[in-house]
């Protein structure tokens, strides 16, 4: 399977944090959903993809190519999608996409139009005046205008409503329905994912944790309910993270099959949340530390 | 990158239109049109310059199609372009109102003055940030101050008469030497802040 974006054995780091060894593919065709919780290098993966920054070491490649040599035609075929506003504020949406336009080799207008009557763009309005989905509508349109075959969203459904966040859903679900692109993009409103990712890379302080199939994860990991008396010392290795109350306990593992052998019915399992995956593994680095 | 300098030019629209006929008001006035063809020069270039400045529009350019060497390419071509619209603006009111045609000496001094204080204040607005432009010219002007009044008493004086001996020159040679060494100086700036814009963090 094709590769739109591979990042090999990238290291970064600036102040305190550091982004560890990180070697992640993005496929061809697919939605990809980066996942982590807040500060844990999702934004800063996403600006080493875009060029914004560059990697102390390792290899960067998108569609295959390096930048280094090859920018103009990478982003030529990528598409940002930026929720804040980018633009110039005091200009009218139509002045800033007569700039935007003539960057681009394959600009069709006519696709253009299609998106600012679908998404009912004010063109002659001051872009300082657009709310945070329209800023977004626009950047969609943009992006979708210039034939990007690859998408890429840093953060897209922070902050928008929900109606609006179903309609970006249904928008991303249409632009994949050719097969040739791709989108990428980060999120903590892990909500959203579960209805439309294909794949999900899961970050955590700065260190890729894993990248899956959505279905996959459902198969391997489980949220495990059960009484106390069944933890000991033994029992305890078979969970990522273990939460107790005097009730019982409630803990991760990625290893289904295993607990299913060693509990049997003693325990209740349930289908983990992204968010119950992503809270017992911040919570199992910590208390390994 | 033509694409960037016509950004440049269609952003500045609005300022040009209005700073031109200010342009006209200060030569009835009779203030030296090379002091008038450098202060217009200069203002309209920083501000093309810091309206990019802003980390988002920073983050927009950088998913356009172009590369931080074009961005920075830009700009200093940038340079000459505004230089030359206000220059060609002078020249016009200067035949209309005062029905003379404008020195090509003093043409070449008005591109000079910009090209080489664009020279300066481009790679440390890149480095920094054009903001600090204002401190940094405050602080220049004191050191300047605190030499005339404790080292230099006739400094000003000094700097006079070598610009009024330079401009009394007329050999070819001085000519080419002047053009050639700010050509250089302009070029260094221009490759300074190529380096210096490309490791710059986003």
């Amino acid at each position: 399977m094709e590769n739109v974006i591979e990042l090999q054995n990238v290291n970064k780091s600036f102040g305190d944090f550091q982004l560890k060894n990180l070697t992640m593919t993005v496929k061809k065709g697919y939605i990809t959903g980066l996942i982590g919780g807040n500060g844990v290098g999702k934004s800063t993966t996403i600006k080493l993809i875009m060029n914004l920054l560059q990697p102390d070491s390792g290899d960067i490649s998108i569609f295959g190519l390096n930048y280094k040599g090859n920018e103009k035609e990478i982003k030529q075929r990528v598409g940002f999608v930026f929720d804040s506003n980018v633009f110039y504020e005091h200009l009218s949406l139509k002045e800033m996409v007569g700039i935007i336009s003539r960057s681009y080799h394959y600009w069709d207008d006519g696709i253009f139009q299609a998106y600012v009557e679908k998404f009912e763009l004010p063109l002659k309005k001051k872009l300082k005046t657009f709310s945070k989905g329209m800023m977004m509508k626009t950047s969609i349109a943009i992006a979708l205008s210039h034939q990007a075959e690859l998408i890429i969203m840093d953060e897209p459904t922070s902050g928008l409503d929900p109606i609006f966040r179903r309609e970006l859903l249904e928008i991303l679900h249409e632009i994949m329905e050719d097969g040739q692109k791709s989108i990428f993009f980060s999120t903590h409103i892990t909500t959203d994912l579960d209805r439309i990712a294909d794949y999900i890379t899961f970050l955590h302080n700065g260190e890729h944790i894993f990248t899956k199939k959505s279905y996959q994860i459902e198969e391997e990991y489980a949220l495990v309910k059960g009484g106390l008396d069944l933890l000991d010392p033994d029992t305890k290795q078979e969970f990522i993270s273990i939460k107790t109350s005097p009730h019982g306990f409630e803990a991760l593992t990625s290893n289904k099959g295993r607990v299913e052998e060693v509990f049997g019915s003693l325990v209740v399992m349930e289908k983990p949340t992204l968010e119950d995956i992503m809270f017992y593994t911040k919570k199992g680095t910590v208390t390994d530390v | 990158m033509y694409n960037l300098i016509r950004k440049d030019i269609v952003m500045q629209k609005k300022t040009l239109w209005i700073l031109l006929p200010i342009q006209l008001v200060y030569l009835s006035l009779n203030i030296g049109y090379v002091w008038i063809g450098f202060v217009f020069s200069i203002v309209i270039i920083m501000n093309a310059f810091s309206m990019d400045e802003k980390s988002s529009i920073n983050t927009l350019l950088n998913s356009l199609p172009y590369t931080r060497k074009e961005m920075v390419s830009s700009k200093y071509i940038g340079v000459l372009v505004f230089t030359f619209i206000v220059i060609s603006g002078l020249f016009i009111g200067n035949l209309i109102l005062n029905q003379e045609l404008m020195a090509w000496k003093e043409i070449m001094l008005i591109i000079s003055l910009v090209m080489i204080v664009a020279s300066f204040i481009l790679p440390f607005s890149y480095q920094f940030k054009s903001q600090y432009l204002l401190i940094a010219s405050i602080v220049l002007f004191v050191i300047y101050m605190v030499i005339i009044n404790m080292i230099f008493h006739n400094l000003n004086e000094v700097i006079m008469n070598f610009v009024e001996k330079l401009l009394s020159l007329q050999t070819l040679s001085f000519y080419l030497i002047t053009s050639g060494s700010i050509l250089i100086l302009f070029a260094c700036s221009w490759l300074l802040s190529i380096r210096i814009f490309k490791n710059k963090v986003l």
